[in-house]
């Protein structure tokens, strides 16, 4: 999970109290934030673009500024310290990434200001038209939302600020831009009629965001910028199949954006911008409609005194709305069943009291609660998800954990007796027990035992190494593995594993089948099949199940030192003899080595 | 009239050796000259000495040891020292970045040079950048007292020795002090040094004459057959002397483990269930209500399999059909559901289960009535690398409870109860957030020696898209624990490989009742 840093003076100051600072990690901690803790940001910022960069006493400054590009080192200007408070960004609620959003609950929570948060939206300030072209599926990216922001002061804190939480939403509920992207630009540099297009992307140009000037000569055509800037390369994939590329413009065709990849120069933000046009773009019409709420309400919260102004969205019937809209979500919340789904006591006044701390709207009808949830939350789905929200603000440290009144009998699997019975065994024979991992390759695997490759092995589509392709279909490997890890240490040495194997098996459901196996092995200057043997007997001995022995050659054995017991009725069920010495010069082992392996399911009659 | 004293083999020595000697002789000196075990000297001296016949004297002393793998450390040098060389050969500030290339150094070796090149004044860091410090033109040609110390040890095959013999080739506690801290270089060990000499009463009784006693280590079968051990002096054990080690053949740590676990849920009244290793992305993911653009689902967390591709989904249409619509509206659950199109062909791949819950899910659709209560300890897979707090494969308890009359407050007090049986008092409950559950919880238990709360598990109750599409309409509480975890903190272990290891000698060594 990404991590963010909340500055404790802006969020102190939002509050409009200041917390101790222990009793404020607690309160975050009760709400659900994964805080790290307090920490102090050194800071620069690039004397360029002005962009703050800042960094925790561990992380070095990067060589270039990430906003414009330019070479850092040199040429910055150190800026005092920030202290912030360290917090994982909680996936599921994208309306906390920023101290506006996050001041905003903790206010709700502590009682300083509770119920539904209400956001003034003045009439259109801008019209913007959908071209039908972003609906076809070779230039597919069909949804837009869009809000103009007035009265707005941008100190450069600020705008970090909000160039991080549209960093945040973009990975949170944009799963990196792909579902929604998100664009803010300088409405005083553009004309108040903006259209949602395609472009071609041999033909269309425009001078993307980091350029030194809007200096027509730093202009790229669409695809030289998937090609050549640094973040049309990173998000390239999104547009792989398009034929032609999304677009922003206004009505004169000055280019705001190429969604969901960059902005142009021209209308980049600045400290000195005054008034605002943020866009969503993407996939699925709630995502764009939450993101945009998410993002308008937050920096609403985050700049006092900015103005919310929408935008006339026009062109295909459904695509026809004026956004953002604000309008609830409405939920009935029995209060009954939410106190006995938590396993406390409550009575409505008191249920809509709690709710309203998490900022939704509450009417009280007798036993139930009418929500007006808001707009800014992407997390509620269901009445379930407002008893959560209930929980929270009741606050789980507050419910006594108790059992569940009814009695049931339980019991093990068959097969966990066995194996522990099993183990119970080759302990009392002296072997001491080894964990092997379950995924191996096919070089250690069978390679190693001077097997061809097993073609009934379960096999993995994405491995991470070369070590780890697929699941072990045999324990011998692991027990041999054990022994070249210790080569150096005194002998005997004699180990034991129970675990699963794994084959393909087309009668299972999955396909494959787990095995509870059984290995163990010896290495010592006289390890024999004499001693194998008699370890073999008295493991058959102790399952109690008749069986006779017979020859057979395979690997990684040495041919007339090779046994099998056969149970009758059950089948081969243990095979053990010495190691052939091309096997231990493969793994290193220098002593004489007696392996054994067997099933338990066939052992102990469960198969 | 006195008469001769008969002693052991070592205790005569030790009265007839030091009856020649005037004053003191050191324990070694003595073994020395009597061509004797030390050991065995060391304990014969002991025993004469609580009989008054010999003092035994003890002065601690420090014995320095070159640390193992330090040999292999110093090859060229100290780290700072290298570090040094290059800049001093550089002739101007270089980029961190470019040591490691002109030292040979590992770039986390550089970094652990920095501060001891701060310390040392011999260069100093500005951003990237390294540059010569005050100290370093003097520490160009010099060595320093803590190099000096090293390389002493160095010279010498066993890399030891008393700290007498060091003070003379450097300033010993500035020497000392440099290396504090630095146990992969050095270690300094407290030994005693034993001086002997024979009291006025030793003295006497030797003069009075004394001789050695037949002694038998060893009890024989014809020793005790023929009564030749009546005649016999046993000889007697220094209890204190080594001997080989053995030991037991037992269950590996992480296996009791989850023994323990076992039992726990066992004693609590669940019942134990199994699923397959090779998971469907269905039961896997989409009957959780993981929608199937979930990041987790993602190729880059998730192992999925090229053999066997794909797995049927399950032969109940109408179960496929219920979750279907429950992504993709909601169905009849009264959830708006994820709102996108439900894909089949996704849902059909085939993957190395990630969690347990593949198994509590497995149990809650083929029995949705209850009340049951079922668990499954297992081995899960998720796609990262191994590394100190990953590993690919590892373990979790999950279990499910299916009850009417369950609540958020029953999930709390079972997962409590499972902790405190195995050994934790203090546990605390966090709001966490689920795709498959509502409420949910993060559990933490506190760590004392680490004076921190420890993640140790999700947990939560069954939102109704999952429940209700598998034909369960009570609450289903639920939770999925790692158990490596526990297994660090009950062995003391600071990596999670650490666990897998397959040390024969930490396998042995780890005590079986922890």
């Amino acid at each position: 999970m990404p991590v963010v840093g909340i500055p404790v003076e802006r969020l102190g100051a939002l509050l409009g109290r200041r917390l101790d600072p222990s009793e404020l990690l607690r309160h975050l901690g009760h709400l659900g934030c994964d805080v790290e803790g307090y920490t102090e940001l050194e800071r620069v910022r690039c004397r360029n673009c002005g962009a703050i960069h800042e960094r925790t006493a561990s992380e070095e400054i990067p060589p270039t500024c990430e906003t414009c590009g330019a070479e850092l080192r040199g040429n910055c200007e150190p800026l005092a310290p920030l202290e912030v408070i360290r917090m994982e960004l909680l996936a599921v609620r994208p309306d906390m990434f920023d101290p506006g959003g996050l001041a905003r609950a903790l206010r709700g929570y502590l009682g300083i200001e509770t119920g539904r948060p209400d956001y003034a939206v003045g009439p259109p300030a801008a019209c913007l038209t959908v071209d039908p072209a972003v609906r076809e599926p070779r230039s597919y990216r069909p949804w837009i939302a869009a809000a103009v922001l007035e009265n707005v002061t941008l100190d450069p804190d600020a705008l970090k600020i909000v160039m991080k939480l549209q960093e945040n939403l973009h990975w949170a509920i944009g799963r990196n831009r792909k579902h929604a992207s998100i664009g803010v630009y300088d409405f005083d540099t553009v004309e108040p009629e903006l259209v949602y297009t395609v472009g071609d992307p041999q033909k269309r140009r425009f001078v993307p965001l980091g350029s030194p000037s809007t200096d027509e000569r730093h202009a790229m055509t669409l695809r030289e910028i998937l090609e050549r800037h640094p973040k049309g390369i990173a998000f390239a994939g999104l547009l792989a199949d398009h034929a032609r590329y999304p677009l922003l413009t206004d009505k004169t065709g000055r280019v705001l954006s190429m969604p969901p990849i960059i902005n142009s120069e021209e209308t980049k933000v600045t400290a000195a911008s005054r008034r605002l046009v943020i866009d969503v773009t993407g996939l699925a019409e709630r995502t764009v409609q939450r993101t945009l709420n998410i993002l308008a309400s937050s920096l609403c919260e985050n700049l006092p005194g900015v103005q919310l102004r929408a935008v006339e969205i026009r062109g295909p019937e459904e695509a026809r709305r004026v956004t953002p809209d604000f309008t609830s979500q409405a939920i009935t919340v029995s209060t009954a069943r939410a106190a006995k789904a938590l396993g406390v006591d409550l009575d409505p006044e008191r249920a809509a009291e709690l709710l309203r701390r998490m900022r939704h709207a509450v009417t009280v009808q007798g036993e139930t609660l009418a929500v007006e949830v808001p707009a800014y939350r992407n997390d509620i789905l269901h009445e379930i998800d407002l008893v959560e929200d209930l929980g929270i603000a009741y606050g789980y440290h507050n419910i006594v954990p108790s059992l569940v009144p009814t009695f049931t009998v339980g019991g093990p699997r068959a097969i966990e007796n066995v194996a522990e019975r099993a183990r119970a065994l080759l302990c009392g024979l002296g072997f001491l027990e080894v964990m092997t991992l379950l995924l191996t390759s096919d070089d250690v695997h069978d390679g190693g035992l001077g097997r061809a490759p097993a073609t009934d092995a379960v096999r993995v589509a994405n491995p991470v190494s070369s070590e780890a392709t697929m699941l072990r279909t045999s324990l011998l490997p692991g027990i041999l593995e054990t022994f070249r890890r210790n080569v150096t240490h005194p002998l005997p040495q004699q180990v034991f594993e129970v675990g699963e194997v794994t084959r393909l098996d087309p009668r299972a459901e999955t396909g494959a089948r787990d095995v509870r196996h059984l290995a163990c092995g010896l290495t010592s200057a006289r390890a024999g099949f004499e001693e194998v043997k008699a370890i073999a007997e008295a493991i058959l001995r102790e399952f109690g199940r008749p069986w006779r022995l017979e020859a057979l050659e395979v690997s990684p054995f040495l041919a007339g030192r090779v046994a099998q017991a056969v149970l009758e009725p059950g089948g081969p069920a243990v095979t053990f003899g010495e190691v052939h010495p091309e096997v231990l010069e493969r793994f290193g082992l220098q002593n004489p080595t007696v392996l054994l392996e067997g099933d338990l399911e066939t052992l102990s009659g469960l198969a | 009239m006195s008469t001769e004293s008969s002693y052991p083999r070592e205790q005569y020595l030790i009265l007839s050796g030091l009856a020649n000697e005037v004053g003191e002789v050191t324990v070694a000196d003595l073994a020395r000259r009597l061509e004797c075990d030390q050991a065995l000297v060391a304990a014969g001296a002991q025993m004469l000495s609580s009989s008054g016949l010999v003092e035994v004297r003890e002065t601690p002393y420090r014995e320095l040891v070159l640390a193992s793998g330090a040999r292999e450390l110093l090859t060229g040098g100290l780290p700072e020292r290298r570090v040094l060389v290059a800049l001093l050969e550089a002739g101007r500030p270089v980029l961190l970045t470019e040591l490691p290339a002109l030292t040979g150094l590992t770039s986390a070796e550089v970094g652990g040079s920095l501060r001891r090149l701060a310390q040392k004044g011999w260069a100093i860091k500005e951003g990237g950048l390294l540059q010569l410090g005050p100290e370093a033109a003097r520490a160009a040609s010099t060595p320093g007292e803590d190099e000096k110390a090293l390389e002493a040890l160095r010279a010498r095959a066993d890399g030891r020795a008393h700290e007498g013999e060091i003070a003379l080739v450097c300033d010993l506690e500035r020497a000392l002090e440099l290396l504090k801290g630095r146990r992969e270089l050095l270690e300094v060990r407290t030994k005693r040094l034993r001086r002997v000499r024979l009291t006025d009463a030793g003295r006497a009784r030797v003069a009075a004459g004394i001789r050695e006693a037949k002694t038998i280590g060893q009890l024989t079968p014809e020793l005790i057959a023929t009564g030749a051990w009546r005649q016999a002096t046993l000889k007697s054990y220094d209890v204190q002397l080594g001997v080989a080690s053995r030991y037991p053949g037992k269950a590996h740590p992480m296996q009791r483990i989850i023994a323990e676990t076992r039992r726990v849920f066992l004693e609590m009244g669940f019942d134990e269930i199994v699923s397959p290793l090779v998971e469907s992305a269905f039961w896997n993911f989409d009957a959780l209500f993981q929608p199937q653009d979930h990041p987790a689902r993602e190729m880059q967390d998730t192992f999925y399999l090229a053999q066997p591709g794909t797995i049927a989904l399950p032969g109940d249409a109408d179960l496929v059909e219920r979750v279907r619509r429950t992504h993709e509206d909601g169905g009849g659950t009264g959830s708006l559901g994820w709102g996108y199109r439900w894909e089949p062909e996704r849902a059909q791949g085939a993957v190395l289960r990630t969690h347990t819950t593949a198994a509590t899910i497995r149990a809650l659709a083929q029995d949705p009535v209850g009340p049951r209560k079922v668990f499954c300890v297992g081995s899960v897979f998720r796609r990262e690398a191994t590394d100190y707090k990953h590993l690919p494969v590892f373990h979790q308890v999950d279990g499910i409870i299916i009850d009417a009359r369950a609540s958020f407050a029953n999930l709390l007090g079972t997962l409590a109860a499972f902790y405190h049986k195995m050994g934790f008092q203090r546990i605390e409950f966090r709001p966490g957030f689920f795709p498959y559950t509502e409420p949910s919880v993060e559990v933490f238990i506190w760590v004392e020696e680490k004076k921190d709360w420890l993640e140790m598990g999700g947990a939560g109750v069954f939102r109704p898209e999952v429940t209700e599409p598998l034909g369960c309409q009570v609450p289903v509480l639920a939770w999925g624990l790692g158990l490596e975890r526990l297994a660090m903190l009950r062995y003391g272990i600071l990596e999670m490989r650490a666990l897998y290891q397959i040390d024969l000698e930490w396998l042995k060594e780890v005590p079986l009742c922890r």
